[in-house]
This record gives C-alpha cells, sequence and structure tokens, in this order.
C-alpha cells in the first residue's frame, strides 16, 4: 500500500497520510427497524470494483473527503469534498 | 596465486595491498578487490558448505546472485563474499559448517542416500511431538545460512530513510540504463539512476575498456541524473521503489520508470553442477576482467548461445588453456570461427553431462544430446574449470511487480516480458535488446519516451525520438540465435541441482510431483525450490524446465511463481529505518523527571506514573492536596450559532440547554450504542463550548466530530486544542486555600460551585478553571497556554509548600478515580458497552427531541434485560485481583471479567470495577473472581467507594 | 466567557512563554532572550559558523514563538484572496488556506480580520522550525515525503504534510528556506529528528539573530514577482 491520494485541499499525498474512513453508506434518515439499523452499523458491501469511501487527511488539512476508488487497482478515480454537488449522497 | 598481469578493466589497486582475515587466518588483497575475489586469488575454491548436504560451494556467478559464497562479516551473516568489498582488518568467517569448511561433520548428510527428500521434516519428525523441540535444535544446527549472535550489542551504526522524488527512475546502469538516464536528463529531466554494481556500467564493465563505461556514465551525470551507486532496487511498490544503499534506505517516487535491470546468466543443470570449479560464464569472466584473478588454468566450456563463445575467446586470452567447447546448438555461432583459428575445439550439439572431483572440479564429461538426453559418445577431459552458460533470463522481477506481464518464448527458452504498465518502460537486454548496442538504443529511445511524456524536449528531440524508433524497428531482433538446454543431464551418475541455495535436485522436484505438488506454487512450498538467497535467480528456469518435462506440461502451462519483493536480501534494520519513536510530552515533561517521575508510555505520551511512591501521593490528595499533570487530555473548542445543537445530536444527553460558564459531563456513543469516549463539556458563551475527551481518544473524537460535520454541514467552527494547553488538577481539602495564595478569583464553595468553570489569572497567567472532581476530592482542573506549563506548575507547587502539596502520577489517580467508580473507557468499557450496561442510564436522553448518534440503538436497548452489567466490588480477603480475571457464575461458567482492581490506602481495602451477571449487579452480591487457577469472593458495591454521595466533591 | 486562556501573550510579566524545544536548545548551546514575553535563542555563540551553516549546508532556529491564529469561516479562503496550495506574505505573517474554510496566519497578528470569521489563538498549539541552507531539502528528505522540489514546492508554497509522522504544515518562505509547523507535544521529538538528520549533513541550529540576518521572507508583491 504505497498507493498515492489526492486531497482535495493540500494535493497528491501519499496514502499512509490519510485516515480511511470506510465506505460511504447514507445513515436512516428515520426510525430504522432492529434490522436496518444493524445492517447500516454492521454490514459492507465490501466491493471488489468501485466504490465510494471517506478519507482523512490526518497529516494535513485534517478534512474529511470522498473517493471513488477501485479496490482491486487502487486507482482513484475522482474526489470531491463533502457538500460538493458531485460528492455523494 | 593466480592474478593475471594488468587487465584493460581491473578495478583493483596493485599499489595498496590491505589485509583481512578468513575463519582467522590473515589474507592479503588489494584495495578495489572484493572478499571473493582476493579469497579466490589467495587459492581458495571452496567457500561454503550447502544448506542440507553440506557440499563444498565455490564461486559461481560473481555478481551475488547465487547463494555458494555466503559468509558472515564482522558477526553478521548474510553477505556475499563475491561483491562484498575487501576493507582493511574485517574479519570474514564461513557459515554452515563445523568445524571447518575442510572437514565439515555434516556432510556424511551428502553420501547416506536421501537422507533430506522433500518434505523430509515433515515426514520424519512429526512423531512422537514431544520430541520434536530436540529434533528441532538438531536441525537447526544442521541446516541454515548462518547464525545471529545470540544478543546483539546496542545498536551503534546508524540507518536512514531518504525521500527523493524524480521526474525518471532508471534502474540498472548497464549499456541502456545509462542511455536512458543520458538521453532523459539531457532534455532536462530530473533522472535518477540506480545501480547495484561496484560501479555503474553492467557488463559493460567485463566487456569493455573502464575509461570507455566512465565516459558513457559521466555524460548522464554531467547532464544532471543523480547516480546511486552499489544502490539495490529491493521492490516497486505502487511507483514507490525503496533502493538499498549502505546505510541509507532511498524511498524513489518518480513519474516515469525505465528498467533496464539486464539478463541472470542461467547455470546447466548435469551431474556434479555444484562442484567448486563450476562456474558462469559472466562469473569467470568478471575474476580475470575487473579483479585479474585468473578463475583456471585448463577450461571446459558448455554453452548454449554466443555468450559461451565469447568467454573462451576471453579467457583464453588472459592464459586459460581452453580444452573444449560444447555447444549445444547444432550450429555454433559466429565467434566458433574465431575459436576455430585459435586451435580450439568447438562440439556442435554437445553439452557437459557430469563434472567430477572430490575437493573440486578435475574432470568434464561431455556429450551429444539427443533428444533431450546424453548420448553415447562422450568425452572426458581433465580441467580444474568448468564454465557454463544456460542462457540468460530477464532479470523482470521488478516489472513484474510493476504489473509487467510475461509469457514463455519457446525460441529462447525462457519467460519474456511482453507488456508493461503505463509509466513503466522497459529496455535493454531484459526485453530483449542485445547486443549491447541494440540495448544502448533502446535505453536512449526509453529515456527520450520518458521525457517528452512529461513533457520535456522540443521538436527535434521528438524527431529523433522518431527516427531512433524507426531505426531499432528496422534493425529488427539483431540476437544471435539459442538452443535451449534440457532440464536436467546426467542424472543417474550423481546429483543434479535445480536449486543450489537449498539443495534440491531434479528428483527431489520429481518426487515431490509423484507425491501430488505438481503445481510451481506447490513444488515451491514443498520443495523449497525458488525460497533460497537466490529467490529463484538461479533456479527459477531449471526448476519449471524438470517441471514441465516430469507433468509433461508445456512450460508456458507450468508458469513462474509470483515475483515479490525484497529483490535482494537486505538488513532488517534497513528496513526498521530510524529509531526514534514519534512521542508526545507535556509541556511540564521536563519538571516530572526532575522530580523523579518514573515516565512511561500512556498511548502516544510519555507520562509519569508516580514519583516514587503511588499509594502516599494518594493519601495526599485526601489528606492535603495534590497536583497532577493532565495535558494529555484531548480539548476540542466547539464554536458557532449551531454549536449547541451540534453536540446535542453527538451526545445522548443535552449540551444546548447548558448555562455558560457551567460544565455537563458526557459519553459518546456510536450509532450501534456503544460508548466511544467520554468527557467533560463546558460552556464558554452562547457559541462556544469547550469540550475534554479522554488522552488516548483525542485524535479519534475530533475525526469523529468533524466527520458528521462534513456529513451534516452544520454552522459548527471546530478546533483541536488539545497539544495548545497545558492542564492541571489541583485536588485535595487544602486545594482552595492554594487556589487563593495564587489567584484573586474568590474560589469559596458559593462563589464557584462544583461544576462551574471561571477564567483566571494565575501565577500570571490566563486560565480556564474547572471545578471537576475525577480524583474525587475538591478540585480544580485549570488549563492554560502550554507555553506556560512549567511557569505555573512551579508556582502551584511553592504556594502549596504550606499546605503538604505534593505531585501525583498517573497510577495514583488511578486508584483515586476508581474510590469514585469513574470510569477509564477501554478499560471498563469496551466496544459492545453500552451505557446502560456501563450502569449510567442518567446520561442517556431518550426524550430528547431530536436525532442524536446511538438514539435508535439506545432506545432499543433501553429497558431491555442486560446480560451483564458494570459494577464496584470489595475484597474481604485482601487479595488483589488481576485485572482481565474471569467472573463465573454460579456455575463456573465465565460471565464477566474484572476491569480494575487497586488497595485503596484511604479505605485499607482491596476495591474493583467488574462486569457481572446481571442478576449479581445488586449490592451485597457475592461475585467468584477466578484469577488464573485462584478463585476468590468479592462483594457488589454499586455506588462509590468514597464520599458515595458526592460531599465532599460539592464542599 | 472569552478565549483569553488560549493565549500565551496574555501573561502578566514574570510568566515568560517557552517554547518545547527550550531545554534541547540550551544543550545545544543556545543564548536565549525574552523577546514579546517569549524566551527565545537568539545565538548558539558561534554568529560566523551559523551563517556559513545557513549558507553551505542547513541550519535550523526555533521559531515557536510566532503568533498563530486559525480563521474559520465559510468561503473564507476565497474571501481571504488566498489559493489553496499558496501561503500569501501579508504584514508580517504567512496567510495559509488549509480547506475552503480554514486558514492559518502565522506571524504578527493581523489589524484586519474578514467579517463572519472565527479566530482561535493556536499559538502553542503548534512548536515551529525554520530550516535554511542549500541541503535543507535534504534535510527534510529524512523524515518527510513532501515534494519540495523547487520547481513543485516554489517559493510560497503551502504543504500540509505528514512530518516525521506527525501533523504537519511547510511554508517555503524563499529559495532554499522553509518554516514548518507540527504539534507542540511533539518539539521534543521534532527537534531530535532534525538535529539528526541535519547534523549528519553538516547542519547546526541557528539563532534569531541568524535566521533575521538573513534574507527576510518575501512580500506579497515580491512572491508575486
Amino acid at each position: 500500500m504505497s498507493y498515492l491520494l489526492t486531497c482535495p485541499n493540500c494535493g497528491v499525498r501519499e496514502v499512509n497520510d490519510f485516515a480511511f474512513g470506510g465506505e460511504v453508506s447514507a445513515r436512516p434518515k428515520s426510525r430504522p427497524t432492529f434490522r436496518e439499523l444493524n445492517t447500516y452499523n454492521y454490514f459492507r458491501r465490501n466491493v471488489a470494483g468501485v466504490q465510494r469511501e471517506w478519507w482523512f487527511h490526518r497529516s494535513g488539512c485534517r478534512a474529511w473527503f470522498i473517493a471513488e476508488r477501485d479496490t482491486r487497482t487502487n486507482e482513484v478515480l475522482s474526489i470531491s469534498r463533502p457538500g460538493d454537488p458531485k460528492a455523494p449522497s | 596465486m593466480s592474478r593475471l598481469p594488468e587487465q584493460p578493466g581491473e578495478r583493483i589497486n596493485r599499489n595498496r595491498v590491505i589485509s583481512f582475515t578468513f575463519d582467522g587466518k590473515r589474507v592479503e588483497a588489494f584495495e578495489g578487490d572484493t572478499v571473493g575475489s582476493a579469497l579466490y586469488a589467495a587459492g581458495r575454491r571452496t567457500f561454503s558448505r550447502s544448506f542440507k548436504y553440506h557440499r563444498r560451494r565455490g564461486l559461481m556467478c560473481c555478481a551475488g546472485n547465487c547463494p555458494n559464497c555466503i559468509v558472515s562479516v564482522d558477526g553478521a551473516p548474510g553477505a556475499r563474499a563475491c561483491i562484498e568489498p575487501v576493507r582493511a582488518g574485517m574479519r570474514v568467517e564461513h557459515v554452515n559448517a563445523f568445524p571447518s569448511l575442510e572437514v565439515d561433520a555434516m556432510s556424511v548428510t551428502d553420501k547416506s542416500g536421501p537422507f533430506t527428500p522433500p518434505g523430509f521434516y515433515y515426514k520424519t519428525f512429526i512423531r512422537p511431538r514431544r520430541l520434536w523441540p530436540l529434533y528441532e535444535k538438531v536441525l537447526r544446527n544442521a541446516a541454515g545460512l548462518g547464525r545471529l549472535a545470540e544478543e546483539q550489542p546496542e545498536r551503534e551504526w546508524r540507518t536512514e530513510y531518504r525521500r527523493r522524488h524524480a521526474d525518471v527512475l532508471v534502474i540498472g546502469g548497464g549499456a541502456a540504463g545509462i542511455s536512458a538516464a543520458a538521453a532523459a536528463a539531457q532534455l532536462g529531466a530530473d533522472v535518477v539512476l540506480v545501480d547495484e554494481g561496484p560501479e555503474p556500467g553492467g557488463r559493460l564493465l567485463v566487456e569493455e575498456s573502464r575509461e570507455e563505461v566512465r565516459t558513457m556514465v559521466q555524460a548522464a551525470r554531467e547532464a544532471g541524473a543523480e547516480i546511486i551507486e552499489r544502490g539495490s532496487a529491493l521492490g516497486f511498490f505502487d511507483g514507490l521503489v525503496p533502493v538499498w544503499q549502505g546505510d541509507t534506505l532511498h524511498q524513489i517516487r518518480a513519474r516515469r520508470h525505465v528498467l533496464a535491470t539486464g539478463t541472470i546468466e542461467q547455470p546447466l543443470v548435469f551431474a556434479g553442477n555444484d562442484l567448486p570449479g563450476v562456474m558462469l560464464s559472466d562469473g569467470a569472466r568478471r575474476l580475470a576482467a575487473m579483479y585479474a584473478v585468473q578463475p583456471g588454468t585448463r577450461a571446459v566450456i558448455a554453452t548454449t548461445s554466443d555468450r559461451g563463445l565469447e568467454a573462451a575467446i576471453a579467457l583464453h586470452a588472459t592464459g586459460v588453456s581452453v580444452a573444449a567447447v560444447a555447444d549445444l546448438r547444432a550450429t555454433p555461432g559466429a565467434p566458433a570461427s574465431a575459436l576455430a583459428q585459435l586451435g580450439i575445439e568447438v562440439l556442435p550439439g554437445h553439452t557437459v553431462i557430469e563434472a567430477r572431483g572430490k575437493k573440486a572440479v578435475s574432470q568434464a564429461v561431455l556429450a551429444p544430446v539427443e533428444g533431450g538426453r546424453a548420448g553415447t559418445t562422450e568425452r572426458t577431459f581433465d580441467c580444474d574449470l568448468v564454465v557454463v552458460s544456460g542462457g540468460a533470463i530477464p532479470a523482470s522481477s521488478l516489472l513484474l511487480q510493476a504489473g509487467a506481464q510475461t509469457r514463455y518464448d519457446e525460441a529462447l527458452g525462457h519467460f519474456a516480458v511482453t507488456d508493461t504498465p503505463e509509466h513503466v518502460a522497459a529496455a535493454g537486454e531484459v526485453v530483449g535488446a542485445g547486443p549491447r548496442d541494440a540495448a544502448a538504443d533502446s535505453g536512449r529511445l526509453a529515456g527520450l519516451q520518458a521525457a517528452h511524456a512529461l513533457g520535456f524536449g522540443d521538436v527535434d528531440s521528438r524527431y529523433a525520438e522518431h527516427a531512433l524508433g524507426d531505426a531499432i524497428a528496422r534493425a529488427g531482433d539483431r540476437r544471435a540465435p539459442v538452443a535451449v538446454a534440457p532440464a536436467a543431464i546426467g542424472v543417474d551418475r550423481g546429483k543434479c541441482f535445480a536449486c543450489v541455495c537449498e539443495d534440491v535436485t531434479s528428483k527431489d522436484i520429481g518426487i515431490g510431483i509423484a507425491e501430488g505438488y505438481d503445481s510451481i506454487e506447490l513444488a515451491k512450498r514443498y520443495t523449497t525450490v525458488t525460497m533460497g538467497p537466490c529467490q529463484g535467480r538461479m533456479c527459477q528456469v531449471p526448476s519449471v524446465r524438470v517441471m514441465a518435462q516430469q507433468t509433461g506440461q508445456s512450460l508456458g502451462d507450468v508458469g513462474t511463481t509470483t515475483a515479490r519483493p525484497p529483490w535482494v536480501s537486505v538488513p532488517m534494520g534497513i528496513l526498521g529505518g530510524p529509531t526514534y519513536e514519534p512521542a508526545k510530552r507535556s509541556s511540564i515533561h521536563g519538571r516530572h523527571r526532575e522530580l523523579g517521575g518514573d515516565v512511561r508510555w500512556a498511548g502516544d505520551w510519555r507520562r509519569p506514573y508516580d514519583y516514587g511512591d503511588p499509594q502516599a501521593e494518594a493519601l495526599a490528595v485526601h489528606q492535603a492536596a495534590g497536583l497532577i499533570d493532565v495535558s494529555t487530555l484531548g480539548k476540542l473548542l466547539v464554536g458557532g450559532p449551531d454549536a449547541g445543537e451540534f453536540l446535542d445530536r453527538l451526545y445522548p444527553n443535552r449540551f444546548s440547554n447548558l448555562a455558560p460558564g457551567r460544565i455537563r459531563y458526557g459519553v459518546i456513543s456510536s450509532d450501534a450504542g456503544r460508548i466511544v469516549d467520554d468527557g467533560t463539556i463546558c460552556r464558554l458563551d452562547d457559541e462556544s463550548f469547550y469540550v475534554t475527551t479522554t488522552s488516548s481518544g483525542a485524535g479519534a473524537v475530533e475525526e469523529w466530530f468533524s466527520w458528521w460535520l462534513a456529513d451534516w454541514g452544520m454552522r459548527v467552527r471546530l478546533t483541536d486544542v488539545t497539544q495548545g494547553l497545558s492542564a492541571v488538577n489541583l485536588a485535595g481539602p487544602r486545594a482552595r486555600e492554594i487556589m487563593s495564595a495564587v489567584t484573586d478569583l474568590d474560589c469559596s464553595n458559593e462563589a464557584f460551585k462544583y461544576l462551574d468553570a471561571k477564567h483566571a489569572q494565575i501565577a500570571g497567567v490566563a486560565c480556564l478553571v474547572l471545578r471537576i472532581g475525577f480524583v474525587g476530592e475538591v478540585g480544580y482542573e485549570i488549563h492554560f497556554p502550554a507555553a506556560h506549563g512549567e511557569h505555573l506548575w512551579d508556582a502551584l507547587l511553592e504556594a502549596g509548600k504550606p499546605h503538604g502539596l505534593r505531585p501525583f502520577g498517573l497510577e495514583p489517580q488511578r486508584i483515586l478515580r476508581l474510590q469514585k467508580m469513574h470510569i477509564l473507557v477501554g478499560q471498563d468499557t469496551d466496544s459492545e458497552s453500552t451505557p446502560f450496561g456501563a450502569a449510567m442510564p442518567w446520561i442517556v436522553k431518550l426524550d430528547k427531541e431530536q436525532d442524536f448518534i446511538g438514539k435508535w440503538a439506545l432506545e432499543h436497548y433501553d429497558g431491555e434485560a442486560l446480560e451483564t452489567s458494570l459494577v464496584g466490588f470489595t475484597m474481604a480477603n485482601g487479595y488483589v485481583p488481576t485485572e482481565g480475571s474471569v467472573v463465573t457464575d454460579g456455575n463456573g461458567t465465565p460471565a464477566g471479567q474484572v476491569t480494575s482492581s487497586r488497595y485503596s490506602p484511604v479505605l485499607d481495602r482491596v476495591i474493583g470495577m467488574a462486569w457481572v451477571p446481571a442478576a449479581l449487579a445488586k449490592d451485597g452480591a457475592q461475585i467468584t473472581i477466578s484469577d488464573e487457577g485462584r478463585t476468590t469472593q468479592g462483594v457488589v458495591q454499586t455506588k462509590p467507594f468514597y464520599d458515595p454521595e458526592g460531599e465532599v466533591l460539592r464542599s | 466567557m472569552s478565549l483569553e486562556f488560549l493565549s500565551a501573550g496574555a501573561a502578566a510579566p514574570d510568566a515568560v512563554a517557552r517554547s518545547p524545544m527550550e531545554r534541547q536548545a540550551r544543550a545545544a548551546g543556545a543564548q536565549f532572550e525574552v523577546r514579546d514575553g517569549w524566551n527565545v535563542a537568539t545565538s548558539y555563540g558561534s554568529p560566523e559558523q551559523e551563517q556559513h551553516a545557513c549558507a553551505s549546508t542547513a541550519g535550523w532556529a526555533d521559531v515557536s514563538h510566532l503568533g498563530k491564529l486559525e480563521l474559520q469561516g465559510q468561503g473564507i479562503t476565497k474571501r481571504a484572496g488566498l489559493e489553496l496550495g499558496r501561503a500569501a506574505r501579508r504584514d508580517g505573517a504567512w496567510w495559509c488556506p488549509l480547506t475552503p474554510d480554514r486558514a492559518l496566519v502565522i506571524g504578527e497578528r493581523p489589524e484586519r480580520i474578514p467579517d463572519e470569521t472565527g479566530v482561535v489563538d493556536v499559538g502553542t498549539v503548534f512548536a515551529a522550525m525554520t530550516l535554511v541552507g542549500p541541503l535543507s531539502r535534504e534535510v527534510f528528505a529524512r523524515f518527510c515525503a513532501a515534494d519540495l522540489r523547487p520547481k513543485v514546492t516554489p517559493v510560497t508554497g503551502l504543504r500540509p504534510v505528514s512530518i516525521a509522522r506527525q501533523p504537519g504544515l511547510i511554508v517555503c518562505e524563499a529559495d532554499d528556506r522553509y518554516l514548518f509547523l507540527f504539534g507542540w507535544a511533539v518539539g521534543q521529538y521534532m527537534w531530535t529528528v532534525v538535529d539528526d538528520a541535519a547534523v549528519h549533513l553538516g547542519g547546526r541550529p541557528v539563532g534569531l539573530a541568524t535566521l533575521d540576518s538573513l534574507a527576510a521572507p518575501l512580500t506579497e508583491e515580491a512572491a508575486r514577482a
């Protein structure tokens, strides 16, 4: 794991400058059933392919952002700030 | 002595004689020699004993590829004598032979038949199991490649990392690499060239004059390329290439890569192919050309390509008498006619089928090859040198790690590189560009392409690139034809080693296949072929050939094992790098040292555990006053119009209704309802809160807060001021008096109540003072700029002197907080703990109108029967159970655990906290604690052990 | 209630503010002087050698006393005319945008701050050093993966990045001159790391007197030119 990641604020950095925040999942908008809650809390899609995920630039600007990464190749296809129009919900 | 007269390429300085010891005996060498060349010149032929059979092994590759000359240098094992430069006074010793290289007791294994077939250990020593420790001891002594000292001295040598960014990284400093580096650098690219040889030049150092090579290298250097000599590229990690050079690990990140790693000459597999005196053609030539050491007096040469023929000419020129040359090809290549003119016989279609000799080669048997087998018309020659050249395979490991593909090439008899990924180019012999001019052209082209891809160059240089590309395409493949060697030949005459590192013969691979290990990856793990020091350089292709022959598969179908880093053996210390451990220290740290604090790690902080007497320190807090440095607490400022609502959403209790100047305890829960962290929250004014977290949770809480903030997009400003503020807790019955001595602030209980927060000037420093009671006595937690740490600490200690104030460390604080049953998140809770289980239902405000993190889960758990609950307990017998001891239910089944336990000096009792079955979570219940076989009884207590109603705290 | 308790400058005259690296600087022979309430190392006893290190190898100075303010507010970077990845020199301070909504001001306290901006004194959240000299990038290369080659990180280049495995921030103040920030609590560790790397390359600690005598950090106009 020595690939590069681009922080939307700071630019290109070694991936170990960042903390991985897991795949982007939507928090239920209203009270979920216990099963839905457990799915949200404990189950991940864990895809072999393109995944939207949270990253935190721990050693730099200390801001969160969202990356689309291919989990098979570590190729990062896009990055965006949360709240940006193109950012996934 | 077998020194030759001066050679045009020699690296030795005959005017400087230096000496070192080998196995205690003095050896003389010239400056520029390697340990191997010096020992060979002094007449040594046996350099090591082999891994399993303890057979004699001598110099074979002279390039640091094979395992045959592994020695220990100054006590460090794993050095290759053939590439280790001599240094005056160095202490070189043999490995894996006892009592000596010449008389090795374990060499009986070689004579005693199939003593160590593949899987030998597993088959032979598995039963009886209780004897395995004994077996292991014997086996460890029998096998191996050296020995580390039992105890290493405190390390005095220095290692360092060096980060290097570059436009183009060229790996391999032969004709192709040097040309690539020069071409790219001349166009303005920032180029690094890495070469692992004694100096850049690769095979040119042997085959050309040194002056010519140095002119080429100088051109690259003058163009601005940085040349890392004697540096080994260890691997290719997503574009990051670690390069080991001396005590430095360069970490090179380039935008483009040119891999010009060349080829590795292959041995032939025949009977006795490991005898000292059997040498690769490049090895023999290196000894002669670079170190002016004559490799032998009378040689027999066996080759599959022109490489061996050229070696015959070169060796003849140095005075070696060449008895015969076997060329496996039906029609020997062009250099054969030159050999004929020298009167040297070339036998077409022949190869060597056996090398004979006791301590070293004395005879070689040549025979024609018919249908992969030796013909009957064999001829035997007396000789002391057998030069073999079994073809050259691409040194493609780094390319493969970078994502390149290979395919078996029938005509070449090896796996050729087919595709390389974007950003990575291969040049020179590794991709079949040879001979030397073609390699240089291919390097130059790769260098131009790399520079152009990065925007360097101009119209002229681009034209030059295209012209060069066209010329290379027109010239086509200029390599002379080669023959493919049989998998093994002469197998009925003696051991034919496919792998000299691990002593694996062609027969062993056959046994493995017969036992079902019939894929190359399985065979590797079973026979350990390719797993030794050469990492497949010498044995990958031979083992694949044997496998293909014996399974009837094609070589392409057998395939190769996965190329993995590191490409060369590297000391662990180099990978470990510098020894500094990032440590956080409070601004008062120096004072703790001076006061005799027992400083230890606490998370990533260095903290005083105590100042010599934790119990007395704890008692001082009850009887007079104590002062503890709590600067490690996490500290966050949460500001902005939505700050209150933000905290309401993050915590199960409320903060928007907290009055300015007041403090409230909070527990952070996850969406699964589990406790994440805890701390106090102080409202500074309408729009700002001061949040403290646990010491270990500071970073995680900041990330947690900013993560939800990023998701929710509220009008909140978050600032982590953990390291900016020092904090000390002044606590005890005399704390109020001490405060009065250092501040004008009215500290009376009426003016400054429990859970109030006040600004104050203390000893001239602006502070925030929180009246909280983690340790159970009246206490003032003082937060102030870290730049004043020592000043304030000194002032408080000074003011407290007449009152009996003493500093206390982390350990007494743990006793004090346990007396109050104040939990430590992570110690008394784990990732499954909910506020309900942790006996803090009062902190969960499910009637809060808005959603908060963990609400849904906590709603679910609310009212649900708990399995276990966190309670306090006391011990009647004075025994302090180990933290982590098991709490058992009535039947002796584990049902909980002790999380904290201490002797409390003020209560003169052993107290603790434990998770116990919910039915036992009531005052007076008996619990059974099983502590590593010892069973004791405790009594449950649900209210704090000390000051249960909090009267002291509020006084 | 105010945030006064965050400001080291608010202390009374007898309470001198100290850097986390003060003890190490003293051990290295530093001579101190109180400036604006801060005990600062002005010299290490040999101005010539300090000058020489800055000119031929590398010199480093503890500049933790520099003021640091954090500005937070929607669009502060744009509103203050800043550009991510670039520091701007204004009235004796480096304005360093970290995100569109957050910036640090390092140096003199600005007289004017954009409206609707939260200001937090983070002067002691970060310690700081200045590294000067032709080998300064080589020193960084021992413990930092940032690409500081001038064509990638020119003068005024701003690089929030891991420094010796700790969160940090580097500003290229001038040719071969870098200001870098790191956590106050790792000051002692960072000094050890820098000392080890720089001394091995022939560098040495330098005092503020030497630092002040070198070309001053750029003005904004000079940076543009």
